[in-house]
This record gives C-alpha cells, sequence and structure tokens, in this order.
C-alpha cells in the first residue's frame, strides 16, 4: 500500500504557491479599486468650492478678488501633490494676473483651506485700462493637477469666459458754458458712470481741470456713493482760475476710497 | 484503507485520483461563464454604455470590449475543461499572455482624456500604474503554466494526484 496524502512534488508547490499569490494580488487589487471609486466618489460629491468672495478696491490701482479655496476629501485615500493655477486674461488676451494653490497634500477624512488673493490691475494706464470703465469678457484658464489614491494622477484644464462689469462703466467728465464775467468765470463739470460692479462705489472723486499747457484752471470733489446697478450722474460748478483757459485741455480725475486711490482715464475738453 | 495520522490508502482502480468526465467538465466550465461574463463583459459595458449616453468620450469601445472579454472567457473556459491534460499547461500559458496583451493595451489607452460634457473642462485620469501592478497576475498565471507544462512532461499523472484526489 502507497499512502496517497503524501507531500506534492516542489513543481506543484511551487505552482500552486504561485496561484495563490496571484489570486490574493486579485482580490487586493478588487478591492483596491471598489475602494478607490467609491472614495473619489465621495470627493466629486463635496465637489471644490470657492468661498466668502468679495472685490474691493486695493492699493497700487488694482482690484482685489479674495477669499478662499476649499477641498474636501471624504475618502480613504489621500490627494498628493494638489496644485492649481487660475490665470485671467483681458478680451485682448493681456494677462492680467495669476492665483495658485499649492502644491499641498490633502490626507483622508480632511479638508484642505486654501487662502486666495487676486489682484487685477484697473488703473488708468496700461492695457488694462478699459477694466475700470468698460465692461468686458475676461477669461479665465484654470489647471490643475494631484495624485489620487497613490497610483493615479488627475489632471484639469478649464477655460471659460466671465464678464466683468465695470466700476465706472461709460465714466464721462464734461463740461457745459461756462459762465459769469468780469474776471470770474465758472464752469459746469458734469460727471456719469454706472456701477457694474458687484461693489459699491463708495468715497470721493476729484477731478482737476487742466489747460491745453497744463496749467491747473480749478477743480472739485464728488461724493460718491454708487451702489452697484446704479446710475451717477452729477454736476458741479467750478471757479475757474483768472486768465485760465480750459479749452483743449482735459479734466483729470481721481477716485479714492479709504486711503485708496484710482486714477480714472483722462477726459479731453474741446 | 484508512492509516493513523490522517493517511488515507489509494484507490487502486483510480490510481490515487479521479478526473470528472468531459461532460461534467464542460457544465461546470459553462457555469464559471456566468460570473466570468458579468466580470469581463457585462459590467464594462454597462459603464460605457452609461457614460456613452451622458456624452462621454469612451476610452475604449463596447465593441473591443466584448471581443476581449470573449477571447478571455473562451480561454478560461478550454482551460479548465482541459486541466486533466498536458494541454493545461499551454492553454493556460496562452490565457495569461492573451490577459497581459489586454492589460498592456488598456496601459497604452492611459491616461483617459475626458471632456467635460457641456462645459470647457478637461479631466485626464491616469490609471497606467494600477495596472501595471495588475500586471502581476498575467506574469504569475504564465510563470505556473510553464511549470504545469514541464511537471506534466515528466509525468503526466503526478499532478493529477493532487489535482483530482480520489
Amino acid at each position: 500500500m502507497v499512502p496517497t496524502h503524501r507531500r506534492p512534488p516542489p513543481i506543484y508547490r511551487l505552482a500552486r504557491a504561485l496561484r495563490w499569490i496571484s489570486a490574493l494580488v486579485l482580490v487586493a487589487l478588487i478591492i483596491f479599486a471598489g475602494t478607490v471609486i467609491y472614495s473619489a466618489v465621495q470627493v466629486a460629491q463635496t465637489s471644490a468650492q470657492s468661498r466668502g468672495l468679495s472685490a474691493s478696491f486695493a492699493a497700487n490701482g488694482t482690484v482685489e478678488i479674495g477669499g478662499s479655496f476649499t477641498l474636501s476629501n471624504p475618502g480613504l485615500y489621500p490627494i498628493d501633490g494638489f496644485k492649481l493655477t487660475a490665470r485671467i486674461a483681458n478680451s485682448s488676451g493681456v494677462n492680467l494676473g495669476q492665483i495658485g494653490v499649492g502644491p499641498t497634500n490633502i490626507g483622508a477624512f480632511s479638508t484642505g483651506v486654501f487662502p486666495i488673493a487676486l489682484y487685477l490691475p484697473v488703473s488708468a494706464s496700461g492695457p488694462t485700462a478699459s477694466l475700470l470703465t468698460v465692461d468686458q469678457t475676461l477669461r479665465v484658464n484654470a489647471w490643475g493637477n494631484a495624485t489620487y489614491a497613490y497610483l493615479f494622477p488627475l489632471s484639469i484644464k478649464l477655460a471659460e469666459n466671465r464678464s466683468w462689469g465695470a466700476p465706472f462703466e461709460g465714466f464721462e467728465a464734461s463740461v457745459g458754458m461756462p459762465l459769469g464775467g468780469g474776471g470770474m468765470i465758472t464752469l459746469p463739470v458734469t460727471v456719469t458712470f454706472s456701477n457694474h460692479a458687484p461693489v459699491s462705489d463708495a468715497g470721493t472723486l476729484t477731478f482737476v481741470i487742466e489747460s491745453a499747457a497744463q496749467v491747473d484752471c480749478g477743480g472739485g470733489t464728488f461724493a460718491i456713493a454708487a451702489p452697484p446697478g446704479s446710475l451717477y450722474d452729477q454736476t458741479q460748478d467750478v471757479t475757474l482760475s483768472s486768465g485760465c483757459s480750459p479749452a483743449g485741455g482735459q479734466i483729470l480725475s481721481t477716485y479714492s476710497n479709504g486711503g485708496t486711490a484710482i486714477s480714472l482715464p483722462p477726459e479731453a475738453i474741446p | 484503507m484508512s492509516f493513523s495520522s490522517g493517511y488515507v490508502a489509494p484507490s487502486s482502480e483510480t490510481a490515487g485520483y479521479r478526473i470528472p468526465s468531459l461532460g461534467y467538465r464542460i457544465v461546470i466550465a459553462g457555469l464559471r461563464l456566468v460570473p466570468t461574463f458579468f466580470l469581463l463583459i457585462a459590467l464594462p459595458v454597462a459603464a460605457l454604455s452609461f457614460a456613452s449616453s451622458r456624452g462621454i468620450a469612451l476610452p475604449i469601445s463596447t465593441y473591443a470590449v466584448t471581443a476581449w472579454g470573449i477571447a478571455l472567457m473562451s480561454l478560461g473556459a478550454a482551460r479548465y475543461i482541459l486541466k486533466p491534460t498536458r494541454a493545461y499547461g499551454p492553454v493556460s500559458i496562452v490565457a495569461s499572455a492573451v490577459v497581459l496583451v489586454y492589460l498592456l493595451y488598456l496601459i497604452s489607452l492611459s491616461p483617459y482624456r475626458l471632456t467635460i460634457p457641456g462645459g470647457s473642462a478637461t479631466l485626464a485620469a491616469g490609471y497606467a500604474s494600477f495596472l501595471e501592478i495588475a500586471l502581476i497576475m498575467p506574469v504569475l498565471g504564465i510563470i505556473v503554466g510553464i511549470l504545469v507544462t514541464i511537471e506534466d512532461a515528466g509525468s503526466r499523472t503526478e499532478r493529477l494526484l493532487f489535482d483530482f484526489p480520489a
């Protein structure tokens, strides 16, 4: 009699061991893939959010768009090397500004909160002058990279157009017919614009009437209180300096708001 | 006849092993096709059709998935049916090689680039690393097939004692 419960030959045992390893790898990969899909769906459902976005006039002739960017990761796996960049250009294609987040890691069951601050130049000079007085379409290009669950690199590109509402849309500073005589001449100055921005224009508008020879003929100050969507139209009489002719000159205006001064485009006087 | 310590005497009629009939093996192989069909064809095709119905570009066509699935299912069934024969090793090698080629084909499609419908966003998702790890399985399968082929070349019945114990 020969016992059948003998030890299998080495080659058989090796093949069997390899089959077991293969099966274990398969089970592990299925479990891993399943949990990754589940976690990815959790992340997608929370979606990234920009919170507390606000716009305000800032120093150096800029508008600051500030707030925070939040990305929640309720899943089982980390988001590594997360990096997000956004670039904004005006309708002419001139780059206005850029914001960036990361690179950073967002662990499992955690939330990443990143402050963002974008400064858009709105000064009266340079290629972006029209942002202050002309509504336009801004081009936003954003791209980001990350690696999810150690093995899955992700990248996203986003391009979209955003409407920009100018805070001094259609700004005009015009002069009327001179009045008076005997060496004392007053000139009515009218300022009109619409506030298409999401923030109020609140402060003062100081203007100077400059002759063709760049001599200061006089000036004044308007109190500005124009909430979003409102039309501003005010007239003020200015007493001109003796002998100063504004014809062929220009009106120089500066908007001031809590210590921030922004020059508006000069308006020619016919 | 039993021995102490769990040893069992061989059945002289079967030389220690009992091979299921061909008909039985075909039936079992057919039953094994059911879960394989769902895993390799039904689920992927359903997922692809779901994505396609929502305007999402597919990384691979449903025809390709179906064709590869049928090939893998056929080889898996043939492998099971031929297990008691010397063809088992070579068929195992071929089946694992086809899986290997399928995975390499899927790796070549990575990253998957997706343009989100109705938007201007493009998403690219790489999965090559994951599938590269999955390559372990067909590589091991090929090695196992080679070992079985070598073993069968030495003694056709040696493996049967343990694969089909009486």
